[in-house]
Order: structure tokens, then sequence, then C-alpha cells
């Protein structure tokens, strides 16, 4: 066994697994934060996609111990008790989303792209979710609801969420 | 070099078979605070059925979306419904909806009639109200009216209907008949670039023209489309299930079976040619399966616009257009030789 410490959506957390163990299931199975999902476990869906020190990436393919000492973020970690983080407000108002099983996994790496580019071209919206597959929407809404984010159309006071 | 071409595809697709007996059915209860629960045996998997559910009833009703609650899919409260299948949901569900909501409403009627000294089938429902036909000042809360139907005249506000599309059977003979309660129709065009010395099509642009009836959730009817459309997509260049000669799927995770991703997703521009079906709820169709099935032929007609290649097994891969396109210019030099 390892013990491993991060700080997952601003809290520090600690368990001991077995060094095999991927960053995915210590989130799913000893954090319970099921937000991120398993969809395929090798790398090609992207439904399990969190963002570990600002980036985005597949947490069926990092594993646990890799993740000691950084800082991860979760979906969990976007939206508060009281409201939804612009980019999700964004998502529901534009429908963006069908069954929203690649949901999680797309809105961390909309957040990726938005921290590092606050404007990007519906190009390079295209280029931040190519790692993300639908099976049910096209990504044409989810495109349009990042547009309404950057040009700030769901923007909310600031420090109110991460 | 990249070669553009346009394509252009045209279908039906049948709406609420009556083939064999196709219920749905709805329970509509309106509660004492003007408020209404469905109950429904179908299941929401994202397409937005239950959003539609809810704003047929609430028109039914007079009363907001949000004002109706949704219960679904619990074999323990719900009545048995066909299933979310066939494109069905919207029309048969949905009338099964209007109609139990329907019955519902006529209770509250016969109840209000004598408050407002008016006959029942002068009332109407809006905002939250009944009121009289043409004299909206006349007027009582719908919650207080259902509050009245059980309170004082013994008899609560529910209704319940089912909806079954007629069984017609089909011509043993000739296989003929009324097989379906209604139809949709589209027409989707595509626009690609096809490299000619590679083979590899680029979808650039999928406008896509839908008739569902009177759309009742435009948002959700585009929803639908846009991931048809990606589906027609896949199907058309890049999907296929492959097997080895024992039957044993040799693709069988994404990085060889290959879906489209957000990169490989034209601009798709959806255009709803707003319509009115009598038999469906207010007028609307259903709109989830037909939005897959003008697409790939759209993109093969658009690849034969470009490069002249008709590719007549799906998915058109880069490897089977190039193939095409080296078979005619082989064609076009013996033509240029012998002649
Ligand atoms: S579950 Fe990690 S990429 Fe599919
Ligand atoms: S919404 Fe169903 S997979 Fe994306």
């Amino acid at each position: 066994m390892t013990k491993v410490t991060l700080n997952v959506n601003g809290e520090t957390r600690t368990a001991s697994v077995p060094p095999e163990m991927t960053l995915l299931r210590l989130l799913r199975e000893e954090f319970g934060l099921t937000g991120a999902k398993l969809g395929c476990d090798v790398g090609d869906c992207g439904a399990c996609t969190v963002i570990v020190d600002g980036k985005t990436v597949n947490s069926c393919l990092m594993l646990a111990p890799q993740a000691d000492g950084r800082d991860v973020l979760t979906v969990e970690g976007l939206a508060t008790m009281e409201r939804l983080h612009p980019i999700q407000k964004a998502f529901e108002e534009k429908g963006s989303l069908q069954c929203g099983f690649c949901g999680p996994g797309v809105i961390m790496s909309a957040k990726a792209l938005l921290d590092e580019n606050p404007d990007p071209s519906v190009l390079e919206i295209r280029d931040a979710l190519a790692g993300n597959l639908c099976r049910c929407t096209g990504y044409s809404k989810m495109i349009e609801a990042i547009q309404d984010v950057a040009r700030g159309d769901n923007r909310q006071p600031v420090g109110e969420s991460a | 070099m990249k070669r553009r071409g346009r394509g252009i595809a045209c279908m039906w697709y049948p709406i609420g078979f009556t083939v064999a007996a196709n219920p749905s059915a709805a329970v509509v209860k309106i509660n004492e605070d003007g408020t209404a629960t469905l109950l429904t045996g179908t299941v929401e998997t994202g397409q937005g059925s239950l959003t539609i559910l809810a704003q047929i009833v609430a028109e039914e009703l007079g009363i907001a979306t949000d004002d109706v609650h949704v219960v679904s899919a619990d074999t323990d409260t719900t009545p048995m419904d066909t299933g979310a299948i066939a494109s069905r949901t919207t029309y048969v569900t949905g009338n099964a909806a209007r109609l139990a909501a329907e019955k519902a409403k006529g209770i509250l009627f016969e109840v209000a009639a004598p408050l407002l000294q008016v006959k029942a089938d002068q009332l109407e429902v809006c905002d939250r109200k009944i009121q009289v036909k043409g004299f909206p000042q006349r007027h009582i809360d719908i919650g207080d009216v259902a509050d009245r139907a059980r309170g004082v005249n013994g008899q609560p506000p529910i209704g319940s209907a089912t909806f079954n599309p007629a069984t017609v059977a089909l011509d043993p003979e000739t296989g003929q008949g009324k097989p379906f309660a209604t139809y949709v129709y589209a027409t989707q065009i595509a626009e690609v670039d096809v490299d000619d010395e590679t083979g590899e099509v680029e979808v650039l642009r999928i406008v896509a023209s839908h008739d569902c009836g009177t759309p009742i959730n435009p948002m959700l009817v585009e929803g639908q489309v846009e991931g048809g459309i990606s589906m027609g997509v896949g199907f058309a260049l890049e999907e296929e299930i492959l097997f080895d000669a024992s039957g044993r799927q040799v693709n069988s995770n994404l990085t060889n079976y290959i879906m489209p991703t957000s990169l490989d997703m034209p601009e798709v521009v959806v255009e709803i040619v707003d319509s009115y079906d009598p038999t469906g709820p207010f007028g609307a169709k259903g709109v989830g399966e037909p939005t897959c099935v003008s697409t790939a032929a759209a993109i093969l007609n658009a690849i034969h616009d470009a490069v002249g290649v008709r590719v007549t097994s799906l998915p058109a891969t880069a490897e089977k257009v190039y193939a095409g396109i080296k078979a005619k210019r082989a064609q076009e030099a013996k033509q240029i030789t012998a002649g």
C-alpha cells in the first residue's frame, strides 16, 4: 500500500492505496467523488477528465501515487451549494448535454481551456474538447455554451466559485 | 488537391406504429396549490421527453412547465409505457398525457362553471386561472378550484387516459396497409472537401431542415437533430464494427472503433419546418431517429459531386474513396488511349 496525500477541490485528502490504483478509482472509490466517470478506462473517451495542477488529465491513465502532493480539481469542485459554475450554467441554459455521461469531463476540459484562453475561437474550443467523446449531442450546443461563457453572457461576481 | 462538393438527401420517417398495439397511458392529478403531477411510464435518457410531456400538460392546464411534477418510469407508481423507442414518445405518450390533463381539467370546469355562472364549455385556462372565454376578468385560480373540487364537490381532479394509434392489420397478401399513424420529413445538405491524393473526406457544413409537426421545444429539437447528424457523420465516414473469422469483434474499443469527435463534426445548421399534425399533441409528431437518416446519403452524394466517385458501402473511409478515385483515373486513362 502507498500513502497518497493530495489536494482535492481545495481540501487535503489522504488515502492508503495499492500502487496500481488509478487516480480515477481513488477519486471515485476512496473519496466518493463520482463526478468523473469511468467510460473506457484506457484513455480513449475523456469521461474521467479532471484538472491536475491546471492541466486536464484522463484520470484513468494517471496512477493515484502520481497525484501525490498535487492539486486536483474535479467537477464537484466547480459549483457551490448556492450556484452553478458559469460553464455549468451555460450548459444548462443551452441544453448542451443529453444523457450527460460525458458532461463532467467536457466541463473540466472547457474549464481548463477558458482558464488558459479566456477568448477561444470555435476551432480552439473544438480542439480542447477533442478528447471528450459524446455520443448524444454532436457537440454543437457545448461549443455555443463555451462561447457564451467566454463572451461573459454567464459571468458571475468574482470569487463566488472556483 | 482538395475538391469541394455538395450533396443533398431527403427522407420520410414513420411515427406511431399501428401494426401492433402501441399504447401509452398517463395519469394527471391537479393539486390544491395549482400545480399538477404527471405519472408516465416513459423513460428520460437525456433527449428531453419528460420536459416535453411537462410542457404538454402545462399547456393543456394553463399552468407553467415548472408547475408540473413528472413521476416517470417507476413500476410501483406509473402506468406501463410501450417505451422510449421508435421516436414515439412525443406523439404517443404526449397524446396520452394531453388527454389525461384534459380529463382532469374537465372536472375543474364542472366545478368552476356554476361559480362563474356559465356553462363548462364556456371556460378556458390561462395563467394558472380558469376564466370565461372572452371575459378574462371573470376567473378563479386553478388551485382554489382544485381544492373545492375535492373538499366541496367530493371529486378530486384526476384524469387518466390511454393513447393507442388505431391498430390496422396489414393485408396478408400484399403486405400493404397503414403501418404508421403519421410521418415526418427532412432534407439535409452536406458540403465536403475531398483530398484527391488521399481520399480523406472533411465534412465542412451540414444544413438540416426537419419537419416534426409543431416543435414543442425547439431547443430540444435542435439537440436531437445535431446529435443525429453526429451519428450520421460517423455512419458515413467512420463507424464500423469489424469481426474476425470466428465472429469476434476486432475493434472493440474507441481507438479503433472510430466515432466523431468535436474536430470531426462540421458546422451544423438546423432549420425547423414548423407544421401542424392534427393527430399529435398540439400538432407535434416526433424527431428522434429521423435526424440521422439523410446524413450519410447527403455526405456520399457530396463526395460524388466533389470527385465523381460513388462509394456504395459504408463507412466511406479514405481508403475506399481513394480506391474509387484511382479506379476512375485508370478508367479515364484507358478511354483516352482507346480514343
Ligand atoms: S475512462 Fe478515462 S478516458 Fe475513458
Ligand atoms: S451527452 Fe450523452 S455522451 Fe455526451
